[in-house]
């Protein structure tokens, strides 16, 4: 993209229009000093043009390194639906999302709702079940802390990868023709919203506090595990604030119960982000659990796995050495009610852009990822008691 | 040209980090009764990104900011009375681009009565100076170029777009930043720059470069997002000065000033083609 600035400037743009040896594609034409001009250019013209708009102090940008590497991500985004997983959607677009997987592979995923969030918005799962009655099952969750916008997009790219890899990948294949998988790609759906509406960096749920003005509780600090302990705040105000009571919070309630009535839970998978970390319990004390040695070991293999892709190194280790004593969360509640392979991602980047990772980044953090999780889902289909 | 000082670098890089080992061992290594920590460890981590924070605000290079790499080796030592005393070995890359640019050795001091953390660190950098130098008299011609002052909102924005307009006014942000998070750091407490909310730049008469900021700082482990009103004063080779004032939730406010005469120590960096080993 082109900022002429001037008349000179169009006129010197117009010179390079003329010039048909370098096979200018001008999608935008120089017409008016206010207007930019977009051209695309071939590889072999690209020195020469750029060495013509430097030395006339032409103002440019590059809007696509690469056309051809657009196209054919572009294509991949999109699946079969045409819905850009590339990109981050509005609350109402993932939820039409859902509604275009269940209607695609009707065989095997089917939408349910849980419960509703504290503005009454409904809790959406999908279900993906090749049938078999009370089958073992695997949960994943995202979005439970709504800015970390990384997380509901790998969680709904991994919905659509799931459905389509069954039948294609063995080892996908034969985990669901052993177990269930259940996912809630937004878990704190009002935070979410609001994330939109009002405040980008948003983290808790939208609940009111009573004799407070300030709203919402930290859902991670809300389960009942070590509940008001260490690393949680007692103040409303704050971003940890774990609430007046375990699973004050309907949405936490609402996985809770689920989690409970389905009685064959194996694996409880949640998505967070961001600094590149793979952790499992405890964050509510400081001490190692019974199954160390096995969450360890699996947890570096997936961590291995996932760095085999595009080179993304992640730590791991329990929640209170590798990050930070934490009371009240979530998977200390689910390893602790008996749901060993309990497991916390904290997915990409370790800072630069923290919760504002650049949507270019959605697609290859949610395919690493994937392996990760896979890993982790092959353990437990080949593990489970 | 690169390129052939590419090849020469090779063998004096791996002879620099062949003999990093050993100027550790014979320098400022703590004695016994000092904690060996997991270098994946939270407190290593953050004492390794509070040296980065003073060295990219003593260097004052937009072109040369570095992020945290690996820390390959930690060790933390209590002075009775006095605070604790870290000792670190880290990788770091080049903030834009993710690409390793060198190794450092640092020590941070947490003191328990002054605020703000001692730190000393040499690294080294793989990254042409020359061309940095280049780098940030480029930005600085275009931001002086400036006739209409450059505004901008919400940068990097919710999809984490920056415009490229805004790039050289966020990366001195950054620099800028780098000083108001290593005066706060304590401990337990540390910072990441999460967003610019708002930039203005000043046209000034003289030769400098001028921006106000209010920047978002992500703190950890509470979690707080916490607005800051940022000034930058720029020139090329000389240190960045850097007035801030914060707002936090609970209405205490603090504020500070700071112009490259604090205390704390980097040796500069030393480039693999000057070094003499």
């Amino acid at each position: 993209r082109v900022k002429p600035n001037s008349e000179e400037e169009i006129n010197k743009l117009q010179l390079l229009e003329t010039l048909e040896h370098l096979q200018l594609d001008f999608w935008l034409h120089p017409s008016n000093p206010a207007l930019p001009v977009d051209i695309r250019v071939p590889f072999p013209s690209l020195q020469p043009v750029k060495v013509f708009l430097e030395s006339h102090h032409i103002e440019y940008s590059i809007l696509l390194e690469d056309l051809q590497v657009e196209k054919s991500t572009s294509l991949m985004e999109r699946g079969t639906s045409n819905f850009n997983y590339g990109a981050y959607h509005p609350l109402e677009s993932i939820y039409a999302a859902l509604d275009d997987l269940a209607a695609e592979y009707p065989s095997l995923v089917s939408k349910q709702e849980i419960g509703e969030s504290y503005e009454k918005r409904p809790m959406y799962i999908l279900k993906f079940s090749t049938g078999g009655t009370s089958r073992s099952a695997i949960w994943l969750d995202a979005g439970i802390h709504s800015r970390e916008w990384i997380t509901q997009a790998t969680a709904l790219w991994t919905a659509q990868k799931i459905a389509s890899e069954y039948g294609n990948n063995p080892s996908v294949t034969s985990l669901l023709n052993r177990m269930d998988i259940f996912l809630l790609v937004v878990t704190n759906p009002d935070g979410y919203a609001f994330t939109h509406t009002n405040n980008r960096m948003w983290r808790k749920t939208r609940s009111k506090n009573s004799g407070s003005l300030c709203v919402g509780v930290d859902p991670n600090r809300n389960w009942d595990a070590g509940f008001g302990g260490p690393g949680a705040s007692t103040n409303p105000c704050s971003e940890s604030y774990h609430g007046p009571s375990a699973n004050s919070e309907v949405e936490v309630k609402n996985v809770v119960n689920f989690i409970k009535s389905h009685g064959k839970i194996k694996a409880f998978l949640t998505l967070h982000s961001y600094s590149q970390l793979l952790l499992f319990p405890f964050g509510y004390k400081c001490t190692n659990p019974a199954d160390y040695n096995e969450l360890d070991t699996v947890g570096k293999a997936a961590a291995s796995a996932l760095a085999s892709l595009y080179g993304t190194t992640y730590k791991v280790g329990t929640i209170c050495s590798t990050i930070y004593q934490a009371s009240g969360g979530s998977i200390d509640w689910s390893y602790d009610y008996g749901i060993k392979y309990s497991f916390a991602f904290e997915l990409r980047d370790t800072g630069r852009y923290g919760f504002l990772l650049p949507a270019s980044q959605i697609i290859p953090t949610a395919e690493e990822t994937w392996l990760g999780l896979l890993k982790i889902m092959e353990h437990v289909r080949d593990n489970q008691s | 040209m690169q390129r052939r000082s590419a090849a020469r670098l090779s063998p004096l890089l791996l002879l620099l980090l062949l003999l990093l080992p050993l100027a550790w061992g014979a320098g400022p290594w703590p004695p016994r009764a000092d904690r060996e920590l997991q270098v994946s460890s939270r407190l290593a981590g953050q004492a390794a990104r509070v040296a980065l924070h003073y060295l990219n605000y003593r260097l004052g290079s937009p072109s040369a900011l570095r992020a945290l790499g690996q820390v390959r080796k930690a060790t933390v030592k209590p002075i009775p009375g006095i605070g604790h005393k870290y000792y670190l070995q880290f990788t770091t890359e080049d903030y834009k681009s993710s690409q390793n640019v060198g190794t450092c050795l640092a020590t941070v001091l947490y003191l328990k009565r002054k605020p703000r953390p001692a730190v000393n660190i040499n690294c080294t950098y793989t990254k042409d100076q020359k061309q940095t130098r280049e780098d940030d008299y480029s930005f600085y011609k275009k931001l002086r170029q400036q006739t209409k002052p450059i505004t901008g909102n919400d940068t990097p924005d919710s999809y984490g777009h920056i415009e490229p307009a805004l790039e050289p006014a966020w990366a001195l942000a950054v620099a800028g930043s780098s000083y108001l998070m290593w005066e706060k750091s304590t401990e337990n407490l540390g910072y990441f720059m999460a967003q610019v909310k708002n930039v203005k730049q000043w046209i000034t008469k003289d030769d400098s470069i001028d921006f106000d900021y209010l920047v978002i700082l992500h703190e950890i482990p509470t979690q707080e997002m916490i607005s800051c009103h940022l000034r930058v004063i720029w020139t090329p080779g000389h240190p960045l000065k850097v007035k801030y004032f914060c707002l936090s939730e609970n209405q205490r406010s603090e504020s500070g000033e700071g112009s490259g005469t604090e205390s704390g120590s980097t040796n500069g960096i030393f480039n693999e083609e000057e070094a003499n080993f």
